[in-house]
């Protein structure tokens, strides 16, 4: 029987339909599951199965999240301000590691001589991990801003680097080639071509970079640090109050989710060329 | 035709001497700089030196390679933990939907926190002893390959399982014999990350608490202003950190020959 | 040529539409056409219209919309065992040498180790691969590989042997030996085998019966009977002519 619109229409119906409700059962187990989670956390504390000074029911942890808004106790500084000391922390390090290592892995990626100078340096500086930097960066620069961006630095640094050297590396040499036969200059394919074809694997090193620089902001600041989420859950250590290192890692977990969003929506943005079919 | 080969000798000269020159350059300015500053930097002699020195006089009664021992066997404990739960739970993840949306949910949840950032509460629960010390290494391990895993799995092109129906195989033939080992390189990614990862996170553990262990002579270094202990500790840390990525490229080469091409 | 014309697979009245939340797109449109047991059959359509779908339903890989196939006269749904596949793009697994992708389908229906790789290796040096039964698919040439994939589908003794452009991406050179290897081979271990393709040549050198679709969606546009005898002369009066008129009834794909 050969299909008639008006079948198809009624067919398409119920294609969407079953659509949304598979979506809504999914999403609902979703949610379903971290209820779960919640509620089993809720009861093994409140049921005196585990101490509740060792570990803090989640109800709990709302209240010192909302308490923390305003207050300053324990640590000497209400939310905000710690957020903002770490994400100004984290920022300056993170933008100084794109606007530095990103041209530098660019540059060293397209042309040869600076390939064979940089290489070497930045092959030697690479194995050691960041964290291993904040003594000498501690008796170098005391405990400021400055040190700890430069840890920063140091962490998101690396895979800005290697990711656009790879990434100019791969740009095909056919787009070279057939460039070249229209008569571009060396300099015009590099950022013409060049650029635009490493561009997906830059924002790759840029993603890990911001996920790089956001855990290890929480290591310096718990080794050398007087505001911040790092300070804030050492401290909650120190004084033996886990509900504010519990609320300090849930802030960071989600600031470090906000912050990965938005580098999702900014690379949808600037790749949008390369959306799929 | 003299020119032109005057031009590549001269490339040649170039292309030889410019690693050179820039190793001899990072020498040099390390010298210079702890020439004139020796309380910030000690130079390479001095870092020498004190490398003796730990052998002569071991720390906390243990030589660098028993502290070095002490951070890899955390480490590798830590990750045969994971690498059995953390590929078990990915394959979950990646493979059914209804696993996805229940538990893929609770790890989302979990995951953006940063593994350092679980050391003060799990110092609060458990101590400084070695336990503590694998568990925060493991959560550091561990996520990278759950990621890496389930991505892989989703990933695998719908044909390859096709072929799997086709030829009579049932789900779990199809997931063990085409979809996994398809998936093995991602699986490989992640194992390569948790690694690196690995290696980052004890260092970290091992600085805030620790006797044994390169992080806690990175610590001990630190606290006693002996700036050269602490540069012992952190090449140490970084020869072995290359060595271990060394190992895994090898590794990998064995694991998936496939690859190789 | 004598042939025997007992119905084997049936396709009755197939359509596929695809929905999306933009709207919806048929691809299949009402086809139905029989394979006899035996015969070679070529389905040939222009572009990627339909025909891959249309393969995949018959071998129930994928749902349809409407209609049925049957298979010796009953109603099958889901996959057969008694038919098997080479697919477009090959689906080689990488990681697995030559003959643990042929005896795949053998190892997955339990039959001893012994016994799979007697049947595999009959099959690989049926095909011509003896030698490189230990070799990963990337050390292997396109034509090979395609090799691989029909001894694949041969070792799992199917009735019906569905073949999806098989030679699509191979060279031209390379394309007709693996025409003339295919159906030595087919004389050899005869099956019915159900041929697609988008080339008018590689229809008329290969088939007993030429089943034309049209342009998207496809519908059976007419169905040819090939008398010529096998291995047929390529530049003939009466092949030339053949050709001629199937191109003349082909819609133009772009």
């Amino acid at each position: 029987m050969p299909l008639d619109t008006k079948h198809l229409e009624a067919l398409q119906q119920q294609w969407k339909g079953k659509q949304r409700k598979d979506n809504i059962k999914y999403f609902m187990m979703g949610a379903t599951g971290i209820f779960v989670f919640l509620l089993i956390w809720q009861l093994v504390v409140k049921s005196g199965l585990v101490n509740e000074k060792m570990l803090p029911a989640p109800t709990t942890i709302l209240q010192t999240l909302l308490y923390k808004v305003n207050n300053k106790p324990p640590d000497g500084n209400v939310l905000l301000v710690n957020i903002l000391a770490s994400l100004q922390v984290a920022l300056s390090g993170f933008f100084s590691a794109i606007i530095i290592g990103i041209p530098l892995g660019l540059f060293m990626g397209w042309w040869k001589y600076a390939d064979r100078f940089i290489r070497p340096i930045f092959e030697l500086i690479r194995p050691i991990p960041p964290i291993a930097w904040i003594p000498l960066v501690v008796v170098w620069m005391g405990i400021g801003l400055k040190a700890k961006a430069l840890i920063i630095f140091f962490t998101a640094f690396v895979p800005c680097v290697i990711n656009s050297y790879t990434g100019i590396k791969l740009t095909s040499q056919t787009l070279i080639n057939v460039s070249k036969t229209f008569g571009a200059k060396n300099f015009e394919i590099f950022y013409k071509v060049g650029i635009p074809s490493a561009l997906p694997m830059v924002f790759a090193g840029i993603r890990v970079a911001l996920g790089n620089a956001w855990s290890t902001l929480v290591a310096a600041e718990m080794l050398a640090a007087s505001a911040g989420l790092g300070y804030m859950i050492q401290l909650g250590r120190t004084v033996a109050r886990p509900d504010i290192v519990i609320v300090g890692m849930v802030v960071i977990g989600a600031i470090g989710a906000v912050l990965s969003a938005l580098l999702s929506s900014l690379e949808k943005y600037f790749l949008r060329w390369k959306s799929v079919r | 035709m003299d020119v032109q080969k005057k031009k590549t000798s001269l490339q040649l000269i170039l292309w030889w001497s410019l690693p050179v020159l820039a190793v001899g350059l990072v020498i040099v300015a390390w010298v210079l700089f702890s020439a004139n500053n020796p309380r910030l930097m000690p130079g390479p002699m001095a870092v020498i030196q004190r490398l003796i020195k730990v052998f002569e006089k071991p720390i906390a009664k243990t030589s660098l390679f028993g502290h070095a021992w002490a951070s890899l066997k955390r480490v590798l404990t830590a990750l045969l933990l994971a690498w059995t739960i953390g590929i078990a739970l990915g394959i979950l993840i990646g493979w059914n939907r209804a696993c996805k949306a229940i538990l893929g949910s609770i790890f989302e949840l979990i995951r953006p926190i940063p593994p350092i950032a679980w050391i003060p509460i799990v110092i609060m629960w458990f101590g400084i002893g070695e336990f503590p010390k694998v568990l925060i290494v493991f959560i550091g391990t561990f996520v990278p390959l759950v990621i890496n895993t389930a991505a892989g799995i989703s990933m695998v092109d719908k044909i390859n399982v096709d072929v799997g129906k086709m030829f009579g195989g049932n789900n779990w033939q199809i997931l063990r014999s085409i979809v996994i080992p398809t998936a093995l390189p991602s699986i490989f990614a992640g194992i390569r990350t948790s690694v690196s990862s690995g290696w980052t996170t004890v260092l970290a553990a091992e600085m805030i608490a620790a006797q044994k262990g390169l992080g806690a002579l990175v610590t001990r270094g630190w606290q006693g202003s002996d700036m050269a202990l602490v540069l012992v500790a952190v090449i140490t840390i970084a020869i072995i950190g290359s060595l271990l990525a060394i190992f895994l490229s090898v590794l990998e080469k064995v694991v998936c020959p496939w690859k190789s091409n | 040529m004598e042939k025997q014309l007992t119905k084997l697979l049936e396709a009755k009245n197939i359509s596929k539409t695809f929905f999306s939340h933009k709207g919806y797109f048929t691809a299949i449109e009402d086809v139905s056409f029989d394979v006899y047991d035996g015969e070679f059959l070529v389905i040939l359509g222009p572009g990627h219209c339909g025909k891959t779908v249309l393969l995949n339903i018959i071998a129930g890989l994928e749902e349809k919309t409407s209609g049925q196939v049957l298979y010796k006269g009953s109603p099958v749904s889901g996959v057969n065992p008694e038919i098997s596949m080479v697919f477009q793009k090959l689906a080689l697994m990488p990681f697995k040498t030559v003959m643990q992708n042929v005896e795949l389908g053998l190892k997955f229906s339990g039959i001893p180790k012994a016994r799979r790789r007697e049947i595999s290796q009959n099959y690989i040096d049926l095909v011509g691969l003896k030698g490189f039964e230990k070799s990963y698919p990337y050390q292997l040439s396109g034509g090979m590989k395609q090799r691989v994939g029909i001894a694949r589908a041969y070792a799992n003794n199917p009735k019906v042997l569905i073949m999806d452009e098989p030679f699509g991406q191979l060279d031209a050179q390379t394309r007709y030996a693996m025409q003339e290897e295919l159906l030595k081979t087919w004389e050899q271990d005869k099956r019915t085998i159900l041929f697609v393709t988008n080339n008018i040549e590689e229809a008329c050198y290969l088939g007993d019966r030429i089943i034309l679709l049209s342009q998207c969606p496809a519908k059976v546009k007419e169905i040819y009977t090939v008398d010529l005898p096998k291995p047929r002369n390529m530049i003939s009066r009466e092949f030339l002519d053949l050709r001629t008129k199937i191109s003349g009834n082909t819609d133009l794909a772009i």
